[in-house]
């Protein structure tokens, strides 16, 4: 006999805004219906009547986890309807800035992953790990959150000797905590055994549905912008893309974790080769008609940005598109087969962004 | 090597495409390549996204948008990191779903769908992304409450309607 159940809001086994219509046989997952819509703020059609600069705001505030690529995309369209050329001190910071974002991110959904597979030391382990780019963020930004490093033609921020060696003593301790945790996510039989072969996404699916970030390279796609486009300093700082083969919430997780390094890496080699030049232009620039699209690696994968301008202050159409927007249908593949206790775990895998996905 | 991948795309686009048609491209500071292609015969969009299938690609986003009394499309697809972008007016208010040849267009068709009102031929499931089924087809830039906006409104309205769904189901 099958039964029907819904996980959504209301229900304690997801607390993201989404619901699940689940159709099961026994235990196990037989299809699953996805509505979506509780959180949509129409913020795209809010673009349009905000002023370039406005606009630096608003989308900083899409989304929290990924706040600093939206902002950042975003100048790079500008930038390049504009004809502005961006110092290559302020291409590093951006650098910084983003790659910083993506540990923190990352960290928030492994911690997540332990909480859901009821791993509540190994959680608390990760989100303690976690507060040291929590206070590099808040030392070096003056927020935990939005860090507002981005401006049109260059960044809000530098960085002087003393941040410099900060942030490096703090990473210095971060790293051999990593270390320790990778471990136990890698090896821990608990760990394994909610996560080696759940919610398995088959290459060719992964191909199929143009999933991107840690999402597609857990089934060894390969479509990292920062590798495949390269942009602001990405080309210099030659980034190791990181590729498992699984396609299991395992490979997510691996995935994740060995990006985490390789981030550490990417900060400590930007912020110690730092150009020298100025971080922003001095005159604010005048935005001509035109048309750009650009894209950037967020911590949850490709986000792109269309900007389409025609001479006054506002653009005339902005569009964007986050990376769970296109992971989300792969959730159709992973989920069927599995348990229902997998299904929040699962889900979890694809580091959901509802906010992001709907606007 | 991008420069050769462009150019076999390029070729191969200008193959297939039987309408007229505008087609330039550009490559930043860093080397990345974007060709931008115009079609005047909004049929052609099917032969393109064939192409780009062919290429191993996939639709990356749909821009919709409104100019004077139509709605232009903007198809942004990729192909191992060169961008083709697509620009498409629609006179008629009507385009041909490219979803059964890219699975990857299937919410962007679908969302541009709901919030222009454009009208979508041949999608596999063509259901409303985003917005509740009172709200009519077409709504972007026009006011609306944020609670009515919402799907559920309310958690509580939300848990009302899907339990109301379900004793329907059973009966």
């Amino acid at each position: 006999m099958s039964t029907k159940i819904p996980i959504g809001p209301f229900h304690i086994g997801l607390e993201e805004p989404i619901y699940f219509k689940i159709d099961l046989e026994g235990e196990t997952v037989k299809n699953v219906d996805m509505i979506n819509g509780f959180v949509h703020r129409g913020i795209e059609y809010l673009a349009m009547q905000k002023n370039f600069f406005q606009n630096l705001i608003l989308t900083e505030r899409v989304c929290s986890l990924c706040s600093n690529n939206h902002p950042f995309t975003y100048v790079m369209a500008v930038e390049k309807i504009a004809g502005i050329e961006v110092s290559r001190r302020a291409n590093y910071l951006r650098v910084v800035a983003d790659e910083v974002k993506r540990i923190a991110s990352h960290m928030f959904n492994l911690s997540m992953l332990a909480h859901l597979i009821g791993f509540h030391s190994l959680m608390t382990q990760t989100m303690e790990a976690r507060e040291i780019m929590q206070d590099i963020k808040e030392s070096i930004w003056g927020n935990r959150m939005d860090m507002s490093a981005n401006t049109i033609s260059g960044v809000k921020y530098d960085l002087d000797e003393g941040q410099i060696e900060y942030i490096l003593k703090r990473l210095d301790e971060l790293e051999p905590q990593v270390d320790e945790i990778i471990d136990i996510y890698f090896n821990h039989k608990i760990v394994k055994a909610r996560t080696v072969g759940v919610g398995v996404l088959p290459k060719e699916d992964a191909l199929r549905l143009g999933v991107t970030g840690p999402t597609a390279r857990g089934s060894g796609v390969n479509n990292d912008v920062r590798v495949k486009a390269p942009y602001a300093a990405y080309d210099e700082l030659k980034v190791n893309v990181i590729l498992e083969e699984g396609g299991d919430v395992h490979a997510r997780t691996k995935v994740r974790w060995r990006e985490v390094k390789e981030s550490i890496r990417l900060v400590r080699e930007a912020i110690t080769n730092l150009p020298e030049g100025p971080v922003v232009l001095d005159k604010r620039p005048h935005i001509p008609a035109g048309e750009a699209v650009t894209r950037s690696e967020a911590p949850r994968g490709e986000l792109i940005y269309y900007l389409k301008t025609n001479g006054a202050q506002k653009p005339e159409r902005m569009r964007w598109r986050v990376p769970t927007y296109m992971n989300w249908e792969a959730l159709r593949v992973m989920i069927p087969g599995n348990k229902l206790s997998d299904v929040a775990v699962i889900f979890n895998s694809i580091d959901p962004c509802i906010s992001c996905t709907e606007r | 090597m991008k420069e050769t991948l462009k150019q076999k795309i390029i070729a191969e686009l200008k193959n297939r495409i039987t309408g007229d048609f505008d087609l330039r491209d550009e490559k930043d500071a860093k080397g990345n390549i974007q060709i931008w292609l115009k079609l005047f015969n909004r049929k052609d969009i099917l032969h393109v996204a064939q192409v780009i299938k062919d290429f191993g690609g996939r639709c990356v986003i749909i821009s919709a948008y409104k100019k004077d009394d139509h709605h232009v499309l903007v198809y942004h697809l990729d192909i191992d990191g060169i961008l083709i972008n697509v620009e498409v007016e629609l006179f008629d208010n009507t385009v041909d779903s490219i979803t059964p040849i890219l699975d990857s267009a299937n919410w962007t068709e679908r969302e541009f769908k709901e919030m222009f009102g454009i009208k979508l031929v041949g999608h596999p499931n063509p259901k409303r992304l985003f917005l509740d089924e009172s709200i009519a087809e077409g709504i972007l830039g026009e006011y609306m409450p944020l609670s009515q906006a919402m799907n559920g409104a309310a958690t509580c309205c939300m848990w009302e309607k899907i339990e109301s769904e379900r004793h329907k189901n059973e009966h």
